[in-house]
């Protein structure tokens, strides 16, 4: 494949205009981080967004900050930790992940627990649609309802309506006290409930809450399956906030880069998916990822109960790969998500999720030739 | 169903008054499978509809100029609770503040609470993606939709998102959430419940200047607490609160008065009641008071809910109007409103969400005076341009409708507008759901050819 960076909005509208008068394909791309994610696509030309880079507006005060597609989020973190304020998305990959993919993809990472994803920290998007056509939804205010939501739309289209240029975000204010620590549990399959239980209880959310099965653990430095917290808030909320999770089991202060290390945890070639199920049924998710690991020697897991959420990282490999294959034939797709698998094995992982009638009639809206990441959402298939 | 003019006539408007407009026949299904026969048969001889809630909107969503209303305010089961996953199933004429009732004894609520929450519908905040004051700490309503079975123009049933898991895919919920009835019509609607929480702290702050009202607003934003609510009053607006019916104690003689609610878990929240009682002193606060009860907390509630009810014994005609500014350009913005109604003789009232930076300035005047009315008008145009200057947008939750129409082509390109108007034609592509709503028709370039839809007969 070919790949040439552009610097511009106008230059990607560029890119795409030709690129759809010669009917050729394109694989849109940040910084390239991620293009093993998703299904294949089938495209002879990159178009990479890495140069359209940088923020272009932030007003501390207004906790909104505009930035243009490429801009990684670390360089967003240093740019609001200079103020004390953070975006609350860490989706998983390193810090050198862009803001666009972030959106396009509509990841998020354990900060989704308290904070919510991308869907609800986006507040405006501006992009290139497949037919060359350059819009803007939402705005730069953190409160908005004029016209149609194209931001929504937007965020988890994966680069197949629309080229991404520009994103606007809500921002938070750091808080007092950010403090993570880690719980064991005694029995991985039976904790998940109790710990599921108390989360309901809880007068009020903690900023993470991910369970790590042991192999995950063991990476991060730890011994045995255990839940891995962060809390935030006033001093005194942080205080009640331990003692609740102190009823749980007892409490080992880890640093914060466990964080980093958990985004960062997955071996090169892994194949990764999620399992997800209702609020109540996290148990019962949980029970279905121990089982695959069980399966594929080396799995490493981890969960966010309060999102009912549970991923699974294999290791690569013929044994597993086949092993995967039979677990995803057993069980029924519809609450597996896949982020990363060989090729053959996406059409067992889950059906296309852009099959029915208005999916399908958005897409040839906004990319009529098809030119667009064709095939990552299995429309080819 | 409802044919006579004289019959019709509770259906020419909605909550502003400014906009008057006659459906040809309204019909009011009592059942899903009656919507959708009535959906289809529309279908069938291509006749425009509008659907329409509890007809509480402000922004002229609902009104159906020749064309056949659909009051869905019958549609108002509860059609499940689902405590354990913290979800409820409703079809769309659900009353807003009923689905908070029923699920109160289970410790949960629905967070989205607009003023009109007595009275509006489900529905008609999907529709809308309504806010209220509680959204400055809780999000909007597409923050808590969590599906939607939805009615398309065409009669066909679909369903957009799925309340059992996680889900990839285009985010048709949220592409349909605040789509103002041009979509289609949700029948049943998953919204999210959140638990109630352990505390709530209600206070009362009053400043004899705005400016140092809306200084503290950035202070409190600024420290990382996030209040439950944060709203604003000014001084005209107190003073037609206190001399109605709904008077909350809030002080006259104050250029304006903040409401600020901090709720959480009882640890750590009189903490933050402390920061924002010093912050506000700081700013120049001349008193700040917390309610001590829920009598006193819904006193001071029930003067901000009903402040546009109140309003209504100052004058015959109000202009409730909705903007949104980047939070920092408040003191700026509230500066140049009160030039521009001095400017123009109209007296502007602001009472507001501050903490989002959602500004409602209204104006009360006679409807009957024909010079008022323009200068009125001429007043709002001005106002909403401002907003925009400042980076702000023209409506925070009120919706596009048919008022705000023209504001449009000034936030958004030509290529953007037409790009909305394409995904409205892939729910509707006869544009027969409620038509000439919320993107200008010349926008919509593909539109100039507009496909022929028979008028019901007589109209």
């Amino acid at each position: 494949m070919t790949a040439a960076a552009v610097a511009s909005t106008e230059a990607i509208r560029e890119r795409v205009l030709d690129a759809r008068s010669r009917r050729t394909a394109l694989r849109i791309a940040g910084r390239g981080g991620w293009l093993d994610a998703g299904r294949p696509v089938v495209a002879t030309e990159v178009l990479s967004a890495r140069e359209l880079a940088g923020i272009t507006q932030y007003v501390p005060g207004d906790l909104t900050l505009t930035a243009r597609a490429a801009t990684t989020l670390d360089e967003i973190r240093q740019a609001t930790a200079a103020h004390g304020q953070w975006l609350a998305l860490d989706p998983f990959g390193s810090g050198d992940g862009t803001i666009g993919a972030t959106l396009a993809t509509a990841s998020a990472g354990p900060l989704a627990t308290f904070f919510g994803g991308p869907r609800d920290l986006a507040l405006g998007v501006e992009f290139v649609t497949g037919d060359g056509v350059l819009a803007r939804g939402g705005g730069r205010v953190v409160k908005n309802v004029a016209g149609f939501d194209l931001t929504r739309l937007m965020t988890g289209s994966w680069g197949t309506l629309a080229v991404i240029t520009e994103v606007t975000l809500r921002l938070h204010a750091r808080p007092e006290g950010d403090e993570t620590f880690a719980i064991g549990l005694d029995d991985a399959a039976s904790d998940m409930d109790k710990l599921s239980a108390l989360l309901a209880q809880l007068p009020s959310m903690p900023f993470a809450c991910e369970v790590v099965n042991d192999t995950l653990a063991a990476k991060l430095g730890g011994s045995g399956a255990a839940a891995i917290v962060r809390i935030g808030g006033n001093a005194e909320s942080v205080r009640a906030q331990r003692l609740s999770f102190a009823r749980f089991g007892e409490l080992a202060d880890v640093e914060p880069s466990v964080w980093t290390e958990l985004r960062g945890c997955e071996p090169a070639g892994a194949m990764v998916f999620r399992l997800s199920g209702p609020r109540a049924e996290i148990g019962q998710v949980w029970r279905d990822a121990l089982e695959i690991a069980a399966a594929c020697p080396g799995t490493l897991l981890h969960a966010r109960p309060a999102r009912a959420m549970a991923r699974c990282i294999v290791p690569a490999g013929g044994a597993a790969t086949a092993a995967l294959r039979d677990a995803f034939v057993r069980a029924p797709a519809g609450r597996r998500i896949g982020e990363r698998l060989p090729a053959d094995l996406w059409s067992v992982c889950s059906p296309s999720p852009a099959a029915d009638r208005i999916s399908r009639g958005i897409k040839a809206r906004f990319d009529p030739a098809g030119i667009l990441n064709p095939g990552i959402f299995g429309e080819l298939s | 169903m409802l044919r006579q003019s004289s019959e019709l006539l509770a259906y020419t408007a909605d909550a502003l008054p400014s906009y008057h407009q006659q459906p040809s026949l309204a019909v009011f299904p009592g059942t899903r499978d009656e919507t959708i026969a009535v959906v289809r048969e529309l279908a069938r001889t291509k006749t425009p509809f509008v659907p329409r809630g509890a007809g509480t909107g402000l922004s002229g969503g609902a009104l159906a100029d020749g064309v056949v209303l659909i009051g869905l305010n019958r549609l108002n089961r509860v059609l499940s609770i689902d405590v354990a996953n913290r979800l409820a199933v409703v079809e769309p004429g659900v009353v807003n503040v009923a689905l908070t009732r029923a699920v109160t004894a289970h410790g949960l609520h629905y967070a989205p609470d607009p003023s009109s929450q007595a009275a509006c519908t489900i529905g008609g905040n999907v529709a809308e993606n309504a806010g209220g004051p509680h959204c400055l700490k809780y999000g909007v309503t597409t923050n808590h939709i969590v599906a939607l079975t939805v009615l398309l123009p065409d009669g066909e049933v679909v369903k957009l998102g799925d309340a059992s898991g996680e889900r990839e895919g285009y985010d048709l919920v949220g592409a349909f959430v605040g789509s103002e009835g041009c979509f289609g019509i949700a029948l049943e609607i998953t919204v999210r419940l959140s638990p109630n929480p352990e505390v709530i702290r209600t206070l009362l702050a009053d400043f004899m200047t705005v400016d140092a009202a809306a200084r503290a607003v950035s202070d409190i934003v600024a420290t990382g607490i996030v209040p439950a609510a944060l709203e604003m009053i000014d001084q005209g607006t107190i003073r037609a609160v206190e001399s109605s019916i709904y008077a909350a104690g809030y002080p006259t003689d104050a250029a304006a008065a903040l409401l600020i609610e901090l709720d959480g878990a009882l640890a750590g929240v009189e903490h933050d009641v402390a920061t924002v009682d010093a912050l506000c002193k700081r700013s120049g606060a001349r008193t700040v008071r917390v309610a001590r009860d829920e009598t006193e907390r819904t006193k001071l509630w029930q003067g901000r809910k009903k402040a546009f009810g109140a309003m209504g014994r100052v004058s015959s005609h109000l202009v409730v109007q909705d903007a949104v500014v980047p939070r920092t350009k408040l003191p700026e913005v509230l500066a140049s409103i009160q030039q521009i109604g001095e400017r123009h003789r109209v007296r502007v009232c602001n009472v507001f969400h501050a903490g989002d930076g959602n500004l409602h300035p209204n104006v009360p005047y006679n409807g009957a005076d024909a010079d008022e009315t323009a200068r009125v008008h001429e007043a709002m145009g001005e106002i909403m341009r401002a907003c925009i200057a400042a980076g702000g947008t023209i409506s925070g939750e009120h919706g596009v409708g048919f008022d705000k129409m023209p504001y449009m082509a000034l936030i958004f390109s030509p290529d953007s507008l037409a790009t909305m108007c394409s995904v409205r034609e892939v729910f509707d592509p006869d544009r027969r759901s409620n038509p000439g709503k919320v993107v200008p028709v010349h926008a919509c370039r593909e539109w100039h050819g507009t496909p022929a839809v028979r008028r019901p007969e007589g109209t």
